[in-house]
């Protein structure tokens, strides 16, 4: 039973990033825009959230200023891609590039200096008892994390706000002509992607490694983008996709601690199954009749105005 | 006075050359500025990394050993990416290049013969294309977008290292360090210039590149690749299957990283090890897009990320600039370069509010 | 009408620059309430730069619009349809993949609650026969049902002003007339239509008021009652019409193209399934296939080239099954094709004119050598279309974006008939491309036909195929209907076709409501 809890709390934890983060980009890319630099936003994102814990200690301060990093620098994409139309897929890879250099810089003098972690949002003993455990031993992340689904998903299909984010994202030029502002739009959505990615990569310092480490996002952010396909653009199968790379994370570090039958597979293989796991999940979902029909018809297409 | 973009006529041939070269300075003059804010020496810095490695010619070999690596997977990703195939994984082909190259040379350990360099290269290219041939699978038989897979497939070749180093492969010598023994005399890569650490692979690179060119501007391979980036539809129209250029295009960039994986193994590593991923496949996106996909342009641009690396670790001596601010001045080269790319198709026109009246 | 009342849109010396081109020049017409006018030119007359000012999209440089006798300036379309001008895009600004619904509700400038708006959807619906689901997905309805939400989405702001851009032309002639219906309901209720059109004959038919625009200038008002179809055209062609030159009594040779029980499931999800598509075509014979858009056109021509493989011999060039070949293939045993969207599918935008002779004339010609191509060989090529098909283009290096569309047609139409093929599979040969380009691809297809060229023309445009083909079938939902003379068919006949009535055949399911 404990190990079990454990194992849940554990799945939590590592699952939360990344829908933060998949939650984020699938905003993005339902308005046409596909931003590759989840991955450098979200370092960005961790550093940043690091260096406030480290000097206030104010977890939450620390998740706003990692969201707000991340907002900014999606700015640097939204610029690029938007204002001047330049390729999305080679932006995106520029910021994922730019934003490891700069958490390196920016985090080299932080290095093995530990910060605490962010403490739960309920009450101690509200989560005394196993059952209640699983409900009330989280921090705010998590809670937010689900939440931000639903709304999302109210959002998408239930607002007028949302219901001109998709059209922009299906159909440009037609948006552009009835007379919305296709780039108002998306800077709108790219900015939003990039604060849950930076929210999402503060959440590794303050959830789970209390530390910086370079590079400690550890390819989540592709993982996040992966998922958005796995998801065919829906917030609820994100959620799904989320938990399920949790899960296989949470294996791996059992198998690294030594986890009985676990530990039969070498441990390079659980490290490395994360990834082959995303490889396989976008077979599977490529298999689906309907896989790619889902996708917003704009999806990394520049906009440039026909008159 | 405002400024509008007005559309050309005809792409602009002189601001696609340009662009690079105002990137190159431009990040040079911003990087100062930010550097210098941020509370580092900002001139040194750029002087360090840019300039350092140019005028001392102590440096000049390194600088040839950096950039030839770059300049042969950047070469390869020159013509995918002209092809619209976007190999981003690189860098894990360069790793099972060199996993491959390495597993030949452990073979042939304490054998001698010209054979075992030629068969460990075949063996790297192969390698290297195998390991893009996964995603070239997946995206023409199940339309598997590419830049997912051969990016997840680069932290898995990560793992592989570590396994085969620390077990199957593991130095026998080697006092528990997890690296592989020291290749024999007849799997290294002979120097090129005596005293220096100028390898084969130097020369190798500027070859690549000069046939690359030529096959890219004179053959039917060439415009296939050009044609499919440009108009996928007219590509099919005209004869073109688009699977069959995937295919081509990650076989032959997964080719070129498995051949620069070979020669950095046979080169400068001699032996594999943990620190062998030194993001040469990252950067040489970076060598791609400054080189404007021209096989050519690809041995300039490899050339100038060759400085920054080589100027990255002198400014880390001298000035105490971390490492990390070599990888912030790079992509700010790939920042600007891609700003510039809209001068290729725009111009722009200053307007005179008095003479227009255009309602913005 | 009373004569009295204040014009509802007055324009006075609408002036248009744009960079090379001056697009409208001193415009000056007016429209009365309920009038039906009609704003008739040829593709770049400048119809569609004025109505996008009227509409608020652009600005003119000079000149000034009156609305009910006063003078405004309409900074946007919102501020258009805040007057009361609305408007039906001859390219629909529709987004597939939502539904009718959330299409109309996007057009709104005021939030509607999503029930108050379909209870007044259907009201405009049923007031006008303008029948629709209104939470059907786009993507599976009919072109003709996607200008029904237009319309419906002009409708539901009360305008007192509906701008129609070339709105029959992807309409069968059955919709048309229930179009025609529509409008004059709404005419007789007041509303005011500007009606964009080059056709004569619905002009003649619909229209109270025709005004000419030729090359940026107006050329004249009228009563199109009045006039002959010939002497508006005059004045929209400018000059005397030139007639194509067609031998009578043609004779055909040999079959030279055979498709033969042509089955193919749809490529993608917005495409079309071809069922058992039977047809042969003889030497010199111009074989028209008429239809509306998106019924199958695109995945015929892209099966007869090669770009969608098919069964072997489903598709037989003379007695060669060449059904599993690839374009390149068929284009060495003489198959050519020009498709639809020129920019992007028969060249490439961004490549010299020079290169994009490489792309389809690289065999046939001799331009690739062990696997280099002799770029002198394609050049020289290239400035003998130019030359030939008297493009207009700087030369062989121009870029084919750079070109018109009419010049980029001819372009196209000449690199793939200089290599003489046997049979030549051309989609849309007019499609945007000005009176005298037309009339010269025009001929030079009948050339090629009397050279002993075996020709399938697909045209949504049913007076070209009329005009141009000797046998004719129409295509609805991926099949083709059986093979008519060209004399033997009427009009009547032919649309039903077009709207999917099969004669006795198939069961009427698909007649518009």
């Amino acid at each position: 039973m404990d190990l079990t809890l454990a194992i849940i709390v554990t799945v939590v934890g590592a699952s939360t990033p990344i829908l933060i983060a998949a939650l984020g980009e699938l905003v993005v890319e339902r308005s046409g825009v596909l931003n590759l630099g989840v991955e450098g936003m979200m370092l960005i994102g961790a550093i940043a959230g690091f260096v406030v814990q480290f000097h206030t200690g104010n977890p939450y301060l620390a998740l706003l200023c990692g969201a707000a990093a991340g907002m900014a620098s999606s700015l640097i994409f939204g610029f690029l891609t938007l204002s001047l139309s330049a390729n999305q897929t080679a932006t995106g890879l520029a910021l994922t590039i730019f934003g490891t250099g700069f958490s390196a810089l920016a985090g080299s003098s932080y290095s093995a200096r530990p910060v605490s972690l962010m403490e739960p949002l309920f009450p101690a003993e509200l989560a005394a008892h196993p059952v209640w455990k699983v409900l009330f031993s989280y921090s705010f992340p998590v809670y937010f994390s689900f939440i931000m689904v639903v709304v999302i998903w109210y959002f998408l299909h239930k607002t007028r706000a949302g219901l001109i984010l998709r059209a922009v994202g299906e159909n440009d030029q037609s948006a552009h002509s009835i007379g919305y502002s296709v780039i108002g739009v998306r800077y709108m959505a790219v900015m939003f992607g990039g604060a849950m990615a930076g929210l999402a990569g503060a959440c590794f310092p303050l959830l789970l490694t209390p530390q910086w480490a370079e590079r400690m996002t550890a390819g989540r952010g592709w993982i996040a983008v992966a998922l958005v396909v796995f998801a065919s653009w829906k917030p609820f199968r994100l959620l799904a996709g989320a938990y399920l790379f949790g899960l296989v994370m949470t294996m791996e570090l059992y198998a690294k601690a030594g986890g009985g039958v676990l530990s039969i597979i070498p441990s390079e293989l659980w490290a490395a199954l994360p990834y082959i796991a995303t490889i396989v999940v976008l077979v599977l979902i490529s298999l689906r009749r309907d896989a790619s029909t889902n996708a917003p018809a704009c999806l990394g297409k520049p906009f440039l105005p026909s008159n | 006075m405002q400024f509008r973009l007005e559309k050309r006529q005809e792409p602009s041939k002189f601001m696609a050359y340009a662009t690079p070269v105002a990137a190159v300075a431009l990040t040079m003059i911003i990087g100062a500025i930010i550097f210098s804010l941020i509370g580092y020496d900002g001139v040194g810095a750029v002087r360090e990394i840019f300039l350092t490695p140019l005028t001392n010619s102590y440096k000049w070999q390194d600088l040839g050993v950096k950039a030839a690596p770059l300049i042969i997977i950047g070469v390869g990703l020159s013509i995918a990416y002209r092809a619209n195939v976007w190999n981003i994984g690189a860098e894990g082909q360069y790793i099972v290049g060199g996993l491959c190259a390495t597993g030949i040379a452990l073979l042939t350990w304490g054998m001698t013969g010209w054979w075992i360099l030629p068969l460990m290269m075949l063996a790297g290219m192969a390698g290297g294309m195998a390991y893009a041939s996964i995603p070239a699978l997946l995206r023409t038989k199940l339309k598997v977008n590419e830049i997912l897979t051969s990016l997840m497939l680069t932290y898995a070749s990560v793992q592989l290292i570590y396994f085969l180093i620390r077990g199957p492969w593991k130095d026998p010598m080697g006092i528990g360090f997890p690296q592989t023994r020291l290749f024999s005399e007849a799997a290294r890569l002979p120097t090129i210039i005596p005293g220096t650490i100028v390898h084969l692979g130097v020369p190798i690179a500027v070859l690549v590149a000069i046939i690359a060119w030529f096959i890219m501007s004179k053959s039917v391979f060439g415009y296939r690749m050009r044609v499919v980036g440009a108009a996928p539809h007219a590509a099919r129209y005209g004869g073109f299957s688009e699977n069959k250029t995937i295919w081509l295009a990650m076989l032959v960039s997964g080719g070129l990283a498995g051949l620069a994986g070979m020669l950095e193994i046979a080169g400068p590593f001699q032996r594999m090890v943990p620190g062998f991923p030194t993001n040469y496949g990252f950067t040489a996106i970076i060598v791609a897009f400054l080189g404007r996909l021209n096989p050519l342009g690809v041995i300039v641009a490899g050339v100038v990320l060759a400085i920054t690396f080589v100027g990255g670790e002198v400014a880390q001596t001298t000035i105490g600039l971390p490492n990390a601010a070599t990888g912030i001045f790079q992509a700010m080269m790939l920042f600007f370069l891609l700003a510039g790319d809209i001068l290729i198709k725009y111009r722009v026109r200053r307007v005179m509010p008095q003479t227009s009246t255009e309602v913005a | 009408m009373d004569a009295s009342m204040p014009h509802r849109l007055e324009l006075i010396g609408i002036t248009k620059q744009f960079p090379g081109v001056l697009a409208n020049d001193n415009i000056s017409f007016s429209v009365r309430p309920g009038e039906i006018h009609a704003l008739l030119g040829e593709n770049g007359a400048g119809k569609s730069t004025l109505v996008k000012m009227i509409y608020g999209i652009m600005q003119p440089d000079a000149g000034e619009i009156r609305w009910n006798g006063e003078r405004v300036t309409i900074a946007n379309p919102k501020a258009a349809r805040a007057l009361g001008i609305g408007m039906v895009f001859q390219h629909f600004s529709l987004f597939e993949a939502l539904t009718v619904l959330e299409n109309i509700a996007l057009g709104m400038d005021a939030k509607i609650p999503a029930r108050e708006l379909e209870g007044r959807i259907r009201e405009v619906m049923t007031r006008y026969g303008l029948l629709l689901d209104p939470h059907r997905t786009v993507a599976t309805l009919s072109v003709g049902e996607r200008q029904r939400i237009e319309i419906v989405r002009a409708l539901l702001l009360d305008p007192k002003l509906l701008i129609m851009d070339e709105p029959t032309s992807v309409l069968t002639p059955q919709e048309v007339e229930q179009l025609f219906d529509v409008l004059r309901k709404l005419a007789a209720q007041g509303c005011s239509i500007l009606y964009i059109s080059h056709k004569l004959h619905e002009i003649k038919a619909l229209c109270d008021t025709a005004t000419i625009l030729r090359g940026g200038k107006l050329v004249d008002t009228c009563d199109p009652r009045q006039e002959t179809s010939r002497s508006m055209a005059e004045k929209m062609i400018g000059g005397g019409l030139k007639d194509l030159v067609k031998a009578r009594d043609r004779v055909f040779g040999e079959p030279r193209l055979h498709v033969n029980g042509l089955s193919m499931p749809a490529p993608d999800h917005f495409g079309t399934a071809l069922k058992n598509v039977c047809f042969t075509v003889r030497a010199g014979e111009i074989f028209g296939i008429a239809g509306v858009a998106g019924n199958g056109q695109n995945e015929l021509l892209l099966a007869m080239d090669g770009e969608l493989p098919t069964d072997p011999s489903a598709i037989k060039l003379g007695d060669l099954p060449a059904g599993a070949m690839s374009p390149s293939a068929r284009r060495r045993h003489g198959l050519s094709s020009v498709p639809e969207e020129r920019n992007g599918h028969g060249a490439v935008g961004v490549f010299s004119l020079s290169d994009n002779s490489v792309l389809t004339a690289r065999e046939r010609p001799g331009m690739v050598n062990m696997g280099f191509i002799n770029f002198g060989a394609a050049k020289t090529y290239t400035r003998k279309v130019i030359a030939d098909f008297s493009v207009k283009a700087l030369g062989a290096g121009s870029t084919a974006g750079s070109l018109s569309g009419g010049n980029l047609q001819k372009y196209i139409m000449g690199r793939e008939i200089l290599q003489r093929p046997s049979v030549l599979v051309v989609s849309q040969p007019t499609w945007g491309v000005d009176a005298g380009a037309a009339a010269a691809i025009h001929q030079a297809i009948l050339d090629l036909a009397e050279a002993g060229s075996a020709i399938v023309v697909i045209s949504q445009d049913l007076d070209e195929l009329l005009s141009l083909s000797d046998t004719l079938a129409v295509i609805n939902g991926g099949q083709l209907s059986p093979k008519m003379q060209v004399g033997d068919a009427s009009i009547e006949e032919i649309g039903l076709l077009m709207g999917g009535v099969h004669g006795n055949t198939e069961a009427p399911d698909a007649i518009p409501a």
